[in-house]
């Protein structure tokens, strides 16, 4: 079995997962309660929680699925994008794990686990297919040719879509993180109640940071009790808004790369106007698409191991 | 009894094997590559992992990552070879190399860790109170050298090893082993929210 272990952001988890992509568990801890005093992920406060959770997620991780770490083959562990404080705590668990074991580690990139979140049972999906990873750092197009190989075709040329729904939470004083708040808000209100510009911009790539803006007038407009009466219908206009803009340009994407089959992934893939929107798009089960590591340990699937003892002295990255 | 020691809590990391009491090895690197001198000291004394009896581990004050990488990894081995451990003061094991000295840690932001009335503390360089002649050690003391010196402070010269963190001290220090998941770093400062 591999065991994943991720802390590439503000969840601490761990998760086992077989050669053939069933997940025997997988253990989330959220910080989202520490962090939403702060109205964001502040990196220290999450670092810090990292380092309390990392092991007791790993053993609750071994006890969900009734195994040992004899049950273990590798370890796969989230090498980057995302906090190097948070990422240097999971890689050095992982490590000494894999070490004192003389097991393999394999480094996987946060945004291929993102992707083999479609790769696990009970339904894997199989390459090629066009795929839109849309999460709190990145919204990107990608033609996924095979388990190994995709290609970049378009991206945020600003904020990604999931920080557009967070700042436009707390331009409208929803809690963190926004993007569920916004969710649940939209269902009650008027998505035509405002007309929110999408910017057009080149290609198949994204911005939202205009949008962001628009909504800042909008809700500078209104008085405080206006704004209580009319936050739905801001809530609703300005999702809509981002969801017109990821569905036309995945739908794009997908036309100019022949493919039939769209997938989408990473938290924004929760968002229940986006998977409506593409009734024929595969998407990631809800307890995948937001941070997890059977994600982690499905993309390793795929991703060559490093033998011991080669993996010592590895390190994370911030970003590509 | 064979003991695990290190400590990466400052710029130059630590690690020692000791067997009780006698010193099988010590390396120096950096904390990302601890574990390659944790490997090379298991190699050179031909043991194993499984054989370890005891982790001792610094817990600072130091850098934040430098603290947590180190802690990341005791936990984890913890976990895999189902083996105790203490925490040490980088500080109290700084002292130990050093007898008779102060130990002063870079804090960054213009500030140093050190024991101040028997009390770890993050404190302006300036606020040190030092006695003429006292000999200050570490990284903390290498930097704001001129200004220990002025009044009246010794600063070794850079490159005595004493300004060095020494896992073997680590070990020496090391109370009685515990659950490793208990052992709590020594931050000394709460979290930057701006940071
Ligand atoms: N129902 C939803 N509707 C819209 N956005 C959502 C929903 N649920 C979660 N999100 C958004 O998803 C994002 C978190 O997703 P995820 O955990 O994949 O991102 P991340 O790991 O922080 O970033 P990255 O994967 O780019 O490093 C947040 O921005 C959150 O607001
Ligand atoms: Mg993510």
């Amino acid at each position: 079995m591999i065991l994943g272990i991720e802390t590439s952001c503000d969840e601490t988890a761990a998760a086992l997962v077989t050669e053939e992509g069933e997940i025997r568990a997988s253990v989330v801890a959220s910080q989202a309660e520490l962090h939403a005093r702060y109205g964001g992920v502040v990196p220290e406060v999450a670092s810090r929680r990292h380092l309390e959770l990392v092991t007791p997620v790993i053993r609750e991780t071994l006890g969900v699925a009734g195994a040992t770490l004899d049950d273990v083959d590798r370890i796969a562990v989230t090498q980057g994008p995302g906090l190097i404080g948070a990422l240097l705590v999971g890689l050095a668990a992982a490590k000494a794990l894999a070490w004192s074991r003389r097991l393999p580690l394999v480094p996987v990139d946060h945004l291929d686990g993102h992707v083999a979140s479609l790769y696990l049972q009970p339904e894997p999906l199989e390459p090629p297919f066009l795929c839109l990873l849309a999460s709190g750092g990145h919204t990107m197009l990608l033609d996924v040719r095979s388990h190994t190989e995709r290609e970049l075709l378009g991206t945020t040329l600003d904020d990604a879509a999931g920080e557009a729904f967070d700042k436009g939470a707390r331009l409208l004083g929803l809690g963190y993180p926004g993007g569920r708040e916004i969710d649940r808000l939209a269902q009650d209100g008027d998505p035509a109640a405002y007309a929110f510009p999408v910017a057009r911009v080149p290609g198949l790539d994204f911005s939202f940071s205009g949008l962001k803006t628009a909504l800042l007038y909008a809700v500078r407009d209104l008085g405080e009790e206006e704004l209580a009466e009319r936050r739905a219908d801001l809530a609703a206009s300005y999702q809509h808004a981002i969801v017109r803009a990821l569905v036309e340009r995945t739908q794009e994407a997908a036309r100019q790369a022949g493919r039939d089959r769209i997938a989408i992934v990473g938290g924004v893939a929760a968002n229940s106007e986006l998977r409506a929107s593409l009734p024929a798009a595969i998407a990631a089960p809800l307890s995948l698409c937001t941070d997890n590591a059977a994600m982690i340990a499905s993309a390793a699937r795929w991703t060559e191991p490093v033998a011991y003892p080669r993996y010592l002295a590895l390190d994370a990255y911030a970003s590509r | 009894m064979l003991t695990l020691a290190f400590d990466t809590a400052t710029a130059t990391a630590t690690s020692a094997l000791v067997d009780d009491g006698e010193v099988l090895g010590e390396r120096v690197s950096r904390a990302q590559s601890l574990l390659e001198d944790v490997d090379a000291l298991l190699r050179q004394a031909g043991a194993h992992p499984s054989e370890l009896d005891r982790l001792a581990v610094g817990i600072g004050p130091g850098s934040f990552t430098g603290v947590r990488i180190g802690l990341a990894v005791a936990r984890g081995l913890a976990l895999s070879l189902d083996v105790p451990g203490a925490g040490v003061s980088t500080l109290a094991a700084l002292a130990a190399g050093a007898p008779g000295a102060l130990a002063v840690i870079d804090a960054k932001r213009r500030e140093v860790f050190a024991i101040v009335d028997g009390e770890p503390r993050a404190l302006a360089p300036a606020e040190l109170q030092l006695a003429p002649g006292t000999v200050c050690i570490g990284d903390g003391a290498i930097r704001y050298r001129d200004l220990f010196e002025e009044r009246g402070a010794v600063v070794p010269a850079a490159d005595d090893e004493r300004h060095l963190p020494r896992a073997r001290f680590h070990a020496a220090l090391a109370g009685e082993a515990g659950p490793v998941d208990e052992i709590e770093p020594l931050y000394l400062r709460v979290p930057d929210a701006d940071a």
